[in-house]
This record gives C-alpha cells, structure tokens and sequence, in this order.
C-alpha cells in the first residue's frame, strides 16, 4: 500500500512540476528524490510497517512476494533514472510528464502484483500499459515511433479485450471475482474457456510467443530509453501478475492448463532464441532476446513451486538489472547495428567490461545472476516433472549464447570505431554498480530471496 | 472446440455447465461460417464483372470527390471534446453518491473529496499546460 500511494502521489506531482519547475535539472532531481522516498516507504512496509491502513475489502494484498517484487521493480527504475534520466530528455519537450507516466507505470505495477481479485488484475494491466502506450509514441516527430505506439494500443486493446471477455466468462462460472476458487471434480466449461482467453491476454502482455509479434516492431520503434524501462521493469511484471493469477485462480485446475503453457513457453524459447540470431541491429536483438528470456520465465508458471517463486523474482532482478545496463549503453552509441560496437574495446575499455559482465549475465553463464535464475527455473521445471522441457531450454540457452557473445566479438576481435557520447564518470561508475550486483547476486542468491521469508 | 468434440451426443444433456449443453451453439457457430463462406464464395464465381472508371470511383453522396482527405487538421476539437467527455464521466459518478449520500455518512464524504480533488489537480494541470487555450 505504500509503494501504490506514494507512486501515484509522485506521479501528480510530477505532472504539476511540469510548469512549476523550469529547470530540467530541478525536475530530475525531484523524481529521483520521489522514487527513493517510494523505495524506502516500500521497505518499510517489507519489514512490517504500513504508512496507510485502507480498507481494500480484499481486493488487493500485499503479501511479501508482491511486497518483494514491488521493490525489485522500483530498484530497478532507479537505476533505470541514474543512468538513463539524460536520455529522456532528449525525446521531447514534455520532460517532467515522462517522469509522471513512469511512476504512474509503477503503480500500475503495485496493483497488478498484488491483486486479489480480477477487477484488479484488469487494473493493474491497464494502468500499466496506457502510459507505456503514449511513451512509446513520445518522440512525436519520429514516423517509427508513431507506428509502434499505434500498433501497441491496437493490439494492446484488443487483448485487453480478450481478458475482459475471460474474466466475464470466469464470473459467470464462479459467481465471484474473487482469486482463489474451489471447483468440483467437473470443471465448468466456461472456467476453463476463461482461463484460455486470460492466458492468451496474459501471453500477449508479457510477448510470449504464439502472441509476440507486435514485440519486435514496437520495441524497435519505441525511443531507445523507453524501450529499456519496457523490456524489463514492465514485462517482468506482467510475468509477476501472470504467476500470481494461475498460481492463486487457477491452482486447483492445474492438470486443464499445464500442457498448453508447456506448449508456450517451448515454443516462445524456440521462435526467440531463433529468430535472435538473424538480427542485425542489436536494438532488435535485445528485443528477440526479451522474448526468449519470456520464455525462460514461463518456466516458472509451469512449475508453479516455491522456487519457481523465488526463481522468478531473482530473474526478473537478473534480467533487469543486465538488460537496463545494456540499454544504457546502446542509448549513447551512434550505430546500433553490431558493426557499430567494432572496435568498442579499445577506446572504452571500461565500459567495455561491463557489459560483457551483462551480456554474460544474460546468456546465463556461471558467477552472474542470470545464471542462478535460469538453474532456478530448470530445477522446479525438473521437479515440476518435465525433463524434455528443461533438456530443450538448456539447448536454448545454448543457441542464445551465440548472439550474446558476437555482441562481445565485435567489441573485443573487430576493429572499427565505435562512437559514444556521454559518458560522464558518474554514468561509469553506477554502471559498475549494477554489474556488481550481478556477480554478488550470482554468487549470494539469497540476500534477495532471504527477504520473501523474513 | 476442443472441448465440444468431446462431448456424448447420444446422452441426454442434464448439466447445464456441461460441454454437451453448448454442442448446438457449435453446430451453429459451424453452420453460420460455412454458409457465409460458402454465398462469398459463389457470388465470386457466379456474379458478373464490369469495372467502369465511374463505378470505381468515390462515392460521396454523389458528388463528384475533389481534394486529398490526408490533411492536417487542429487537433483543439478533439482535444475539448476528450476533455468535456473526462469531466462529463466525472458528474456521472457524482449521481450514484447524491442517492447513497446519508448512508455512506462522512467516510463516503472524504472519498468524494479526494476523487473531486485529484479531478481538480487534472483540470489545473490541463489549463497550465494550455490544452484550452483557443487561439495559438
């Protein structure tokens, strides 16, 4: 409850700064002071403390999984404003409005990660993607921009649509919006015709594929930085509020739904890694590689256990953490192809480094986060009772290890000169920083998941 | 469909939740697609073909079309016109509370003051970004 007031409020008042303030200094200044009194209010309530007492009639829980996710997501914006918050400068004139969509983002995260009834799950959804929608058309001059933003909001309103046809349908089966239904040993059809459409809208939401084809488009024409806070903080929440729904709604049915998610996760691991490969700009490379990370956190739904959740919130910090750094970089570089990165080595050696420390992270090498979270998720998908499935993630994984890597090639074995602008000291070392936290979450997994327990 | 080809036809249907209380819809739903498909079809192959310069043009209620449609045009109207609907909903909302407004005593006061409020900091925030202002 803390984290959901104290992110709508920032986001007013990052909307009245608008005119209030003209400095854009002032302004970024202010919604880093805002997050970080949203991070501390958040770990309060983690530790017990609640700011608010509101009486959500049971539609909203803040159990310590949300709680914990809840701050996951917030750090990572942080570092997502220390290192990008230049960046969004320069999309447009209407700085202070980014800022308050962005928080207003991460509210929308609060309710979809702690909802306890559909009504806020549908919520959560669309408080989350309404301002993705106007941020991804915010560099309004750009004809790219403008077709990824319309195509998101089409596409995205129609499967808004579809989840609200399931949740109706799920209401007529049950009576209830409420999460946590007990059915008899005779499944109603319209509980298990709800149940697809909610994980077709699911899937679309967090492009898992056979519903990722907006993904590449839409990631590829957004603004670079908008791009960064979409492909990470965003999706994986959309996994969160997906985990949360078939663990808590659909628990009892598992048996109806486990082979069709198995069926997508497999599939989405096969089109990303895949069609990863072909890419030649490593903007839509990241783009691929976020659809097959998606399908590395389906395993999680499949499996549905207690590591599956702790698997899940160390994935989405890994995968968040190392695609942000990344991003940062890929902003201030003047050729986002993989010839632009030819040479990088030798004039930034520094930088250089470090994101190879990312991109390790990523493809899931030993020492980093990525790859604990990815043996998190293969040991509850074996638990889980599927073998060939985590056989053929493993291979996966493998084939993603190719394009992560020429990325490392061309900086290290190429010679070219790669250009970048901006890097100022401070840029390095918070890049640093989260590199750091790579390895340290790669070697103590457990000074993140200690926290779902105590 | 999955679902409906599991279904025994030859039993009678009791449940109403069952698949096999929804086969007639499929029937249906089957038979509707295919006569659709079916009369598309057939008017394609069966149906005659003359493409004359007049027939393919614009029909505008009969006048004859002149000029582009693509042209940039002021986005105020509809600007106003979101923003009237915005403020339009908010009164909607108002009516069901004037009805319960003894029985939900002052608690149901303070919430009508924070959603008013946070409208208010909507509205301000419109005027001060100069989304009204008619003339540029």
């Amino acid at each position: 409850m803390n984290a959901l007031i104290f992110s709508a409020v920032s986001g007013v008042i990052m909307m009245f700064s608008s005119f209030l303030l003209n400095n854009k200094n002032s302004v970024r200044v202010l919604a880093h002071v805002l997050l970080l009194a949203t991070i501390i209010a958040n770990i309060f309530e983690l530790r017990g403390i609640s700011f608010f007492h509101i009486d959500t009639r049971g539609m909203l829980e803040f159990d310590r999984f949300a709680l914990l996710f809840t701050l996951v997501a917030n750090v990572c914006t942080f570092a997502f404003f220390l290192l990008s918050s230049r960046d969004l400068e320069k999309i447009g004139n209407h700085y202070s409005d980014y800022f308050s969509l962005l928080f207003f983002i991460l509210a929308g995260i609060v309710v979809s990660s702690s909802f306890k009834s559909l009504l806020m799950l549908f919520l959560g959804i669309e408080i989350l993607s309404i301002p993705l929608y106007i941020l991804t058309g915010s560099d309004k001059r750009n004809l790219k921009s403008n077709e990824a933003s319309l195509k998101y909001f089409l596409m995205g309103s129609f499967s808004t649509g579809l989840m609200l046809m399931g949740i109706a349908l799920i209401y007529g089966a049950t009576g209830t919006f409420q999460t946590g239904i007990t059915v008899a040993e005779k499944v109603p059809v319209l509980l298990i015709t709800g149940m697809m459409l909610l994980l077709f809208s699911m899937s679309f939401k967090v492009s898992a594929a056979p519903f990722h084809f907006w993904t590449p488009d839409v990631y590829d024409g957004a603004p670079t930085v908008v791009t960064s806070f979409m492909a990470t903080v965003v999706k994986a929440a959309g996994f969160i509020a997906f985990m949360r729904l078939f663990a808590e709604e659909f628990g009892s049915i598992r048996p109806e739904w486990k082979l069709l998610v198995g069926i997508v996760a497999a599939v989405t691991l096969f089109i990303g890694n895949i069609t990863a490969v072909f890419q030649q700009s490593v903007k839509r490379m990241l783009a691929y590689s976020s659809i097959s990370q998606a399908g590395f956190m389906m395993l999680a739904i499949y499996s549905l256990s207690n590591d599956a959740k702790e698997g899940l919130i160390l994935y989405a910090a890994a995968y968040s953490l190392a695609t942000i750094g990344i991003f940062a970089v890929l902003v201030r570089m003047k050729d986002y192809t993989f010839e632009g990165f030819n040479g990088f080595a030798k004039q930034q050696p520094f930088l250089a480094g470090i994101l190879v420390v990312f991109l390790l992270s990523l493809a899931g090498i030993p020492l980093t986060a990525g790859f604990l979270s990815k043996f998190y998720m293969l040991k509850a998908t074996i638990d889980g009772g599927s073998l060939a499935l985590a056989i053929f993630a493993v291979l996966m994984a493998a084939v993603s290890v190719y394009y992560y890597f020429r990325l490392i090639q061309s900086m290290y074995f190429k010679t070219g000169n790669a250009t970048i602008s901006g890097t100022t000291t401070g840029f390095k070392y918070t890049l640093a920083a989260l590199a750091g936290i790579t390895i340290l979450l790669g070697i103590f997994p457990n000074l993140l998941t200690n926290w779902l327990y105590f | 469909m999955f679902h409906l080809l599991q279904t025994n036809v030859t039993q009678t249907v009791s449940d109403a939740s069952s698949a096999g209380s929804y086969f007639p819809v499929g029937i249906q739903l089957l038979f509707v697609v295919g006569m659709i498909g079916f009369l598309m079809v057939v008017t394609h192959l069966l149906g005659p073909k003359r493409h004359t310069s007049d027939k393919l043009q614009t029909f505008s209620s009969g006048i004859e079309s002149h000029g582009d449609a693509r042209q940039p045009m002021a986005i105020k109207y509809f600007l106003v016109a979101i923003l009237f609907v915005l403020f339009d909903v908010e009164v909607i909302f108002f009516y069901p509370y004037a009805v319960n407004f003894r029985g939900l005593g002052w608690s149901g006061f303070w919430a009508v003051l924070m959603f008013v409020a946070f409208f208010l900091c909507g509205f301000i925030y419109i005027i001060k970004k100069g989304a009204l202002d008619w003339e540029d």
